[in-house]
Parts: C-alpha cells; structure tokens; sequence
C-alpha cells in the first residue's frame, strides 16, 4: 500500500496542477520571507526603543531584569501584532511581473550557484590534496622563496593547480602556503617550548637551591644546569616565569608537574575541510554573479511595489533579506518534495500549502523508501527460521541494518557512490588485520585478542623503515617483511603461554596484549631510535606518537593501478593485495598443515586420537595469525597515511573481532569469506552510519556510540553462543 | 618450625603482593618524594577506593571471577549524581538521595549483568569486561542523546545550545557534594590508629572468652595491636602522621566507618545461607547443583550485590577530598582495571579473595601509583614512562594473575588425571 500511494505521488508530482501550485507556492513564500524580514525588524525596532525609553527613567536600576525584559517583550508583541496586521498578507497587483521576477532572478541564482559550486569543488580538491600530502610548509613557502617556485612546488603535489584552467586560482594557494608556513613555524616554537620547559622540570632535582635568583642570574644558572636552553633565548621569558613559579613552589615543599608533551596529530583524525578565503573565482563567474546582483534588484523592486514599506529597511536588514530569498529559491536538491518542504515552511494559511494531493506528491520518495523498508522487513521476518539458519542471526541482522541505512542515505541526499569508495577504501585498510584473526580461530585460541602483539611488531618495522629513511615499495616491503621477522619469535612465546592456558585463552590474550601494548608505550620512549624526523626534538629520546607516512609509503599502495568508476575511487593496489593474502589464506586452509590445524581447532581430542600434535597445530595457527596482524598494521597504516604508536593499537583486536563474527565466523570457525563479508558489512555499516547520524544529529558522537555498542554487542553475543555451562 | 612445602605454597600465593611491596619501597626511596606526602596521599587513596575494591569480593568467592563490569555499577550511580546535581539536592541529602537513586538502577543493571554472565560460564573475566565497553556505549548515548533532549534537565548541567550533558561537572561550592561524606567529621591518623588496635584486643579477647579462638590466635592479635601501637610510638614513625614535621594525616570518620561497615558486612554474608551458596556455587557448580542450589539464581544475586555496592562505591568516590570535578564520560572508565587489579596485587586470585587482601592491595597498588611517576623521572630522566609504567602495571598485574591462575587450575588438572591414570593402574 505504501508503495502504491507511493506510485501515486509520483504522478501527482507530473500534473500540471502540482506545477502551477508549486509556483504559486514560490511567489507566496518570498512574499512570506520578505513581509517576514520586515515584520521581525520593526518588532525588534519597537523592542528597542521601549528599553531606550526605560533607561531614561531614573528608576530603570531598581526594575530587576526579568521586569525590564518583559516591559520590552510586551511592548514587541504589541508592535508585532500590528505589523502582521499591515504585512502578512501583501496585496498583489501585477502578478506576472513578480512572478517572472522570481523566475528570473531563480535561474541567475542557480547558474551562479552551479557555477560556483562546480569551481569550489576544484578548489576543494586541489586543497585537501595539497594540505594532506604536504608536511614541511616552510620547505615550500618559508621566507624568501619567490611565488612562482612555491606554485611550481605546490604543482608537484597537486598537478591540477598547474593546468591553465585553474591558472585563477594559483595566488589563492600561494597565500595559502605562506600562511601554513607561518602557522608550521608557529606551531614548532609551541613545541620547542614545551619541550624546554619539560627539560626544565626533569632536569632541576632540587628547585630550592634557586631561591632568591632573578632574572639574568637565573637565567645564567639554568642554562648551566640544563644547556638544551640555550636554544630557547626566544622563550625566555616564559622558562623564567615557570622556574619562578617551581621555585615558589619548592619552597612551599610542593612539586610541580613536569608538562604533558604536545601530541600532534590532532589533524589526523578529521576530513581536511578547504578554507575558502583562499579561493578566487573566475572571470565568468564574476560575471555570473553579477548577473545574479542585476536579476536580484529587479526582484527587490517588484516587491517593494507590493509591500512599499521594505524600503525603509537598512542595509544591513536588506542583506538578511536577500540570504532569506536566496535560501527559499537556491536549493541543493531541486527535487518535487525538497522544493515543496522548503516552501511550505514560508505559508501563511492551509489554503496555500495545495491540499493533500500535494503533500501526497512531496512525500513519493519516502513513502517508496519506507515501502521497501517494510517489505525488506517483512521477507526477513517471513524467511527468519531459513535465512539465520544459513547466515546466523548478527549478519542478518547487520544486513538487514546496513540495507536501511542505504534506504535512509537515499532520503537524506547522501551520496551512495562516494559512500561506497570510503567503504572500499576502509576495507583495504582493515582487511588484512581481521584476516589475521582466521587463523586464530581456526587453530582453536578463539578470538586471538592478543594480536596486537603482531600490530606492535609491524608498527616497529614502520619506525625503522622511517628511521632508516626509506621510501616507497622499499619502505612497504622493509616494513612488512621486518615486522613480521620481529613477530615470529613473540608469536611463538605467546603461542607457548597459550597451550598452557586452554580454555581461557581470550581472557588472557585480552590482557597480554593489554600489558604488552603498556610495555611497548614504555619501548618507544627508550629504543634508542634518533633520526631526528621521528623522535621528540628537544629531549631528543622517545618517539613521537604519529608519524607521517605521507614522505615514504602512505596510500602507496591505494594509489597503485588507482582508477575510478562511477565516480567511485578504487584503491586497486590494496584490494590486490588482499585479495592476494586471502587467496593465500585459502589456498592455506586447503593444504595438509592447514587441514590438520583446523581439525585440531575444531575437535581436539579427536585430532589428538588421530595422531595430530594439537599443541603444534596452535602454535603454527598463533605465530600465523601474529604474523598476519604484522602485516596487517602496516597495510593499515600506508592507507591511513600515519603510523600511530603508543596506546593506539589497543582496541584493534577488538575492532578485528567483532569485523569477523559479523562476516558469520564463530569463536570455533572461521573461512576467508567471513572475514571479506565481515569488513565489508563492518565498515559498510560504520561509514554509512556515521555519514546518517551526523544529518540526523548535529555534531558527532551519535556513530562512536553505535560503534562501540554494535562492536561490543557482537563479540558479547559470540561469547554467549559458547561459554553456556561449560563450567557447569 | 617452618614446614618447607607450605613456605613454598604461600610464596606462590602472595608472589604478586611481595613483589609489589619489594616495588613500594624501591620506589619510595628512588622518588625522592617526602614520606609525609606520600602517607597523606595514600590515605587519601585509601579513603577513596576501598570501598570500591571492597566490591569485588563477593562475586569472586562465588566463581565468577574479577568483575569488571562494576564499571556498570558506577554509572548508575553517575546517573544518581547527576540528577542529585540536577535537582540541586545538596550536602548528606544529597549523597544519600543520589545513593538511592543507585540502589534499584545498580540491583536492576546487576540483574541483567548476571543473567548475561550466566550464558558465558567459563568466560566471565572477559565477558564483563565486554560487558563494561558495551555499557559504555549505552551510557554515552543516555547522556549526549537522551539526557537534555528526551528527559529535560536544568540548564546548569546540559551543554549550551546542543542536547546531552556536559563534559564536567562541578561538585564544590553551591553543588555542595564536594566531601559531603569525607567532611562530617575527621579524627587524627594516630589516635584513629590507637582506637583500631584497642578494639581488636577487645575483640580478640571477647572471642576468646567465647571460646571462639584458640590461645594462640588471641595472642597473635593482640602481638599485632601490641606492635602497631608501639611502632606509632616511636618519634620518627609518628611524626610522618602526626603534623609535627608536615602536615598532620586525619582519617575522615565516616568513610571509614562506612567501609569497615563494607567489611563487616562481607564476612557476615559468608556466614548465612546466602553466603554458603556463594562459595559452594563458586567451589564447584556441579556439586552446589546436587545439593539443592538455584547456581544461576545465586549467581545473580552475587552480582547484583556487587554492582550496587560499586555503585555506592563510586559516590564515596567522587565526593572524596582532592575530585571535586565529575568528569561525565570518564570517571567510570578505569574503575574496574584499578580495582581489579589492586585486589589481585592484594594476592586474591580469581577463585578468592578476602577483605583483607582487598585493603592491603589497595594500599600497595596506590603507593606504587603514587610514586611512579616521580620514581621514573629519577630513573630515566623522564615522567611520562612513570604514567606508562602506571599502565602497565595495572595490566601486566591482571595478566599474571590470570596466567597463574589458569595455569595452577592446568596443573591441578594434570595432577588429577595423572592419580586418575595411577589409581587405574593399581586397580589392574
């Protein structure tokens, strides 16, 4: 039934009757918005002057201020009131005239619109390419480097901007550099000073024996005690005050805390947004908006004809004005029910909003949505006891989730296609790391939390691989193959700890890899690691927490054989390599190892019986899936763009878990399909998510939380399908 | 004399506990901070957490492991806290309407918890640790989505112009919870310390009188009492507590009241019906099964009893001197990892524990926390490795606990099908 009226809107939408209404509907609501601007600035204006007048009075201190504010509503109401009277429904005369008015300055409007829009997008695109690959801005565009070599360097980067139709937009982005330039050196002296006054406070044992000293004495002491000062002349006044302050301090037999040291890579986490400050338009449209401005005073004439008090307006109210004509008539989506929706909101009466049959036409698409919707629901309902018994209850119905969320992307205009290359792009970079869960389960550890221990393994390859200053398919491949070499011996070890442990094995694995991650937080501040592009520059020991992988081997791999479809950006490089490891995988799964070590996984004691070494086998499924996640970090890692270290790869087991039992695995079975269903559905649902909570909500937070419940819930719900009496 | 085996057996037991106190003292010497601080700091530790860690004995006697989802617990009372907060109910009022709220919200997640754990026997520890992630989620939604939007609250707890509550809120001033329970009264540490070792040479000597105990416990308690007074009459110990050199250690009078209440109130438990059926259920499902016990139900009921007292635990918490600020969507986070692991470096193990062990646990654990961050600064010349370090203790400490748990129970079955395997040979 939903369907059919659905049907029906739709040919409601084709009548002529809906399209002269919805133009009628037009005029009414830029007549609404403007008699609407004028009606609220001369109740503001009434508003005003009742509070002017109340200051006057000698007793306006002694009136409270809920009194004054509703002296001054009153007196806005009133002249409110009055206004709606004269205003709110203006008299018509020459109806034509204002209609072809509104259609005139509509289509400049929207030309222009297209146009503009059309040229921010290139402006967009060659910004977050440009401000995404560029690390070192003063390399670029720091003092003395003329304009041209900065537009040659940015070229390199991002070789649209050289192309000669894009010539406009080149001293937008020099300015830009420049100031990125600046903000970097802005934000390396933040640093330095940080770290100074971290030295300071490590390096000072006993602040008391300062007490008394100011100024140049002090100064001259500290730098004898701690000589990485020297540096920081520029920051003196700020070091002295802090050594006054721990000084004062000391005295009182307090300590003061050193610091926390700054963590970049607040840039990391976010879409680069353009700025557009920097962009310039082109010659046309220039023109265009000019046009726009000529169709716009023609359109402000007719009106006041209508309604001759707007001329009294002020510039300032006539601009609100113009923004409210602009909203009502420039329309991202110029659809039957947006323009009906956006429309109705300006009626005045039920008369004008055109009767059921319209409102019947501008809800055709969600009608037709919430028909399939419910048709969807109902196949599944109807097909339950067949369709979990072949897919499991969680996939069901994270499927049947993920379908909604593309029926409700549909009706709120968000697009599928671009949707679908983040998705793509988020499976390249997960994939390898839920593969690395297979072998885990298949050999019988279960959920093989304590893979993290392979992430950190993959992620000290990635820091040698900067450390020694490599770059491309050396960098990726050095990083891979040095990660998985360190994994293997605390694969095995850890796959000796857990033959010991059976039974228990996720509730070890969960917090052996909780320690080891703690244990290596500690690792990567001593490893005397000190290419200066890594560590902490002042203290000059530690390695920072992100590192950019954008100068050797970030999205090397995406980009590799990178094409687009539809407008959809495929990572080929990555999916290849997936693919390949999958394959691998299987091919792994079919050979004799691989057949035992599931058998093993499987049913122990008959393994066992049949003269397989069910330790063994755990042992080579561990160290494989060890392994896997080595590799796995650093593939997600090149497709981040940043290598991430310290606390960040704690949660990865659990992302990886719950990414494979969605797919349909088990805590006692797994194959390659699940683990590609899964991070397509995982992923799929998250990306879709997130776009669809952010328009349903404003601000984040919405998508986080339904990460962590659909994450959580999925491992809590595999956990219950196994450990039921067991102890019992 | 000393029989070897059992020196050997307790050595194993209490590993954990006397590594930590060999590490308290390293530490307390490498940091080079004042005694007097560090005492007054752990005090207020102790005061702080005790409760809490208090709260984890009764589901581990009854089989279920460290209960990490007690996080759950101090959520619902965060919930408690905030509507207090919200009504503007301040001072003792204010704690124990916000206690109230607790108490059906904490029994009923309790509830849920326990029919949850009960469908993954085996797999509890991990479970609620799940469990406590997963809540979390349910919790952010409740105070970004639903609080301020779908149930209304004042304007001086919700986010301005968006809906969901704020990021902190503040107890001090006229919020007025800020020590609401800590501030009621406070005695000095030593004479605190004194009345504690009176009453436990009364009490050993009433049970004696009682025919209770042997003479030789009496003697033994009242050595205990003997040296602990004497120990704070000695100048140099007792100026660390008593003000004459720094600043004098006062023991807040109802917090303690209130957790040697806690403590009372766990070894009574065992006593009664209720508390047999937890250990019988936690010594072996099958056999408590046999006898007669509802296994589930009595397992419920453990955790619902252990969620509430988080819960209560939580506020003790966060009215305690030196908060002050209720960090909405933090201060839940790390409840179960420190409590847990303070009561396993107490030398409780998944299968028991008892208040004692929770006390002592919580003392060391803090004392090492304390310190760590000054101790690391002085041996690698940098803090931040103190706060990893940090870290990874309160990790590693659960991991090998599991470890040697799992691995005891893996020896112990060995043992077992070998004298199986053995009795099966004389047989024939």
């Amino acid at each position: 039934m939903l369907i059919a009226s659905a049907i029906l809107g739709y040919v409601l939408q084709g009548t002529q009757e809906s399209v002269t209404g919805l133009e009628q509907m037009r005029t009414n609501a830029v007549l609404h918005a403007a008699s609407e601007g004028l009606i609220n600035s001369i109740a503001q204006q009434a508003r005003a002057d009742k509070l002017a007048e109340l200051r006057k009075d000698k007793n306006f201190r002694k009136r409270g201020l809920d009194e004054v504010n509703g002296i001054c509503d009153a007196a806005m109401n009133e002249a409110r009131a009055e206004a709606e009277k004269l205003y709110a429904n203006p008299a018509v005369q020459d109806e034509a005239a204002l209609q072809s008015a509104i259609s005139a300055f509509e289509k400049a409007l929207s030309e222009a619109q297209t146009l503009s829009v059309a040229e921010r997008a290139v402006f967009s695109d060659i910004y977050v390419q440009l401000v995404d690959n560029t690390s070192d801005w003063k390399a670029i565009a720091g003092e003395g480097i003329a304009d041209d070599v900065v537009i040659a360097a940015l070229g390199k980067t991002a070789p649209e901007l050289l192309k000669d139709a894009n010539a406009h937009l080149q001293p937008g982005f020099v300015r830009l550099a420049r100031d990125m330039a600046v903000k970097q050196q802005a934000r390396e002296d933040a640093e330095l000073q940080t770290q100074l006054l971290t030295a300071l406070a490590v390096s000072v044992p006993d602040w008391t024996e300062y007490a008394g000293l100011t100024g140049d004495d002090l100064w001259a002491k500290l730098v004898q005690e701690v000589p990485q000062l020297e540096n920081g002349a520029a920051f003196r006044d700020v070091l002295l005050k802090d050594a006054a302050d721990r000084i004062a301090a000391a005295e009182k037999g307090e300590i003061l805390s050193a610091p926390a040291e700054a963590e970049e890579g607040a840039e990391t986490t976010g879409e680069t947004l353009a700025d557009y400050q920097y962009f310039i338009p082109t010659e046309d449209l220039t023109r265009e908006e000019s046009e726009k401005n000529t169709s716009y005073e023609e359109l402000n004439r007719q009106l006041t004809a209508v309604i001759p008090d707007l001329s009294t307006l002020s510039g300032k109210l006539q601009n609100t004005l113009r923004d409210n004509i602009e909203k009502v008539l420039w329309l991202n989506d110029s659809s039957f029910s947006a323009r009906y929706n956006t429309y109705r909101a300006h009626q005045t009466s039920s008369e004008q909003r055109g009767g059921w049959k319209m409102e019947l036409a501008s809800m055709a698409k969600a009608l037709l949505l919430a028909g399939m919707a419910v048709l969807l629901l109902g196949l599944v309902v109807f097909f339950w006891k067949p369709l979990t018994a072949r897919f499991g209850v969680p996939r069901t119905i994270i499927a049947l989730f993920f379908v909604y969320l593309c029926l409700l992307s549909s009706l709120y205009n968000i697009s599928v296609r671009m949707m679908m290359g983040n998705v793509l792009e988020r499976m390249t970079m997960y994939g390898v790391l839920v593969l690395a869960m297979m072998p885990g389960i298949q050999c019988g550890i279960g959920l093989n939390m304590g893979m993290t221990i392979g992430c950190i393994s993959g992620l000290l390859g990635i820091v040698l691989s900067l450390q020694f200053n490599m770059t491309g398919f050396a960098a990726l491949a050095f990083a891979c193959v040095s990660g998985a070499l360190v994994s293997l011996p605390l694969g095995w070890a850890y796959s000796k700890l857990l033959n010991r442990m059976k039974g228990s094995e996720m509730t070890i694995s969960t917090y052996v890899g909780f320690s080891f991650v703690s244990l290596m937080c500690i690792g990567w501040m001593m490893l005397p690691f000190d290419n200066p592009k890594i560590i902490w520059l002042l203290s000059g020991k530690g390695l920072r927490v992100t590192h950019s992988l954008l100068g050797s081997f970030g999205h090397l791999l995406d980009n590799f054989l990178s094409f687009s479809v539809f407008g959809i950006k495929v990572p080929t490089g990555g999916l290849l390599f997936l693919g390949l490891c999958c394959l691998a995988a299987w091919l792994f799964s079919r050979s004799r190892l691989g057949i035992a070590m599931t058998a093993a996984g499987s049913n122990p004691r008959f393994a066992e019986a049949s003269g397989i070494n069910v330790d063994h086998m755990r042992t080579v499924g561990t160290v494989m899936s060890t392994v896997i996640a080595a590799v796995g970090i650093v593939i997600y890692s090149q497709a981040f763009g940043y290598a991430q270290l310290y606390t960040a790869p704690r949660q990865l087991g659990f992302i990886a878990s719950s990414a494979i039992l969605i797919g349909g695995a088990t805590v006692r079975k797994a194959k390659v399909s699940h683990v590609l269903i899964g991070v397509f559905l995982f992923e799929g649902v998250l990306v879709f998510g997130q776009q669809i909570a952010n328009s349903v909500v404003a601000g984040g937070g919405l998508s986080e939380v339904m990460r962590i419940m659909i994450s959580n819930g999925i491992i809590l719900y595999a956990l219950t399908q196994t450990g039921g009496g067991r102890r019992a | 004399m000393l029989d070897r085996n059992r020196v050997k057996a307790h050595l194993e037991k209490y590993i954990v506990t006397y590594l930590f106190i060999a590490l308290s003292v390293l530490f307390i010497v490498v940091s080079g901070l004042d005694i007097n601080y560090v005492a007054s700091q752990l005090l207020l530790r102790l005061n702080r957490n005790a409760f809490i860690v208090l709260a984890l004995i009764i589901p581990i006697v009854a089989g279920m492991g460290i209960n990490f989802a007690i996080t759950i617990g101090a959520m619902a009372a965060q919930i408690g806290l905030l509507l207090t907060i919200n009504w503007g109910v301040t001072g003792v009022p204010g704690i124990l309407l916000a206690a109230a709220i607790t108490l059906p919200l904490a029994a009923f997640f309790g509830f849920l918890i326990g029919k949850l754990l009960n469908k993954m026997k085996g797999q509890e520890t991990i479970g609620s640790l799940i469990l406590g992630y997963f809540a979390n989620g349910a919790y952010q939604l409740l105070f970004l989505f639903i609080f301020g939007s779908i149930i209304p609250l004042n304007s001086n707890v919700t986010i301005v112009g968006a809906s969901g509550v704020q990021n902190t809120l503040n107890l001090t001033g006229s919020v007025g919870l800020y020590t609401a329970i800590d501030g009621i009264a406070h005695i000095p540490f030593q004479l605190a310390l004194y009345l504690f070792c009176a009453v436990l040479a009364l009490a050993a000597v009433i049970q004696f009188v009682r025919k209770k105990i042997t003479r030789g416990r009496l003697i033994a308690a009242l050595a205990v009492a003997a040296v602990i007074a004497l120990v704070f009459c000695i100048p140099a110990v007792a100026n660390v507590v008593n003000g004459n050199h720094g600043r004098e250690l006062k023991l807040p009078l109802v917090t303690w009241l209130l957790i040697l209440g806690l403590c009372l109130f766990n070894s009574t438990i065992m006593k009664t019906r209720l508390g047999q059926k937890f250990r019988a259920v936690g010594q072996n499902q099958t056999v408590a099964n046999a006898s007669g016990i509802n296994v589930d139900r009595t397992r419920v009921i453990a955790i619902m009893i252990s969620t509430v007292l988080a819960g209560w635990g939580q506020i003790v918490f966060m009215q305690s001197e030196g908060i002050g600020t209720f960090q909405t969507y933090a201060a839940h986070e790390q409840v179960g990892l420190y409590a847990g692991a303070a009561i396993l470096v107490g030398g409780a193990s998944i299968d028991r524990a008892t208040n004692l062990q929770a006390l002592v646990g919580t003392f060391l654990f803090h004392s090492l926390f304390i310190t760590a961050q000054s101790a690391a600064s002085a041996l690698f010349g940098n803090s931040a490795v103190g706060e990893y370090f940090r870290a990874f203790l309160s990790y590693g400490v659960i991991a090998v606990a599991l470890i040697m748990y799992a691995w005891h129970n893996a020896k112990q079955k060995k043992a077992g099908q070998l004298n199986l395997a053995e009795q099966r040979a004389a047989k024939n």
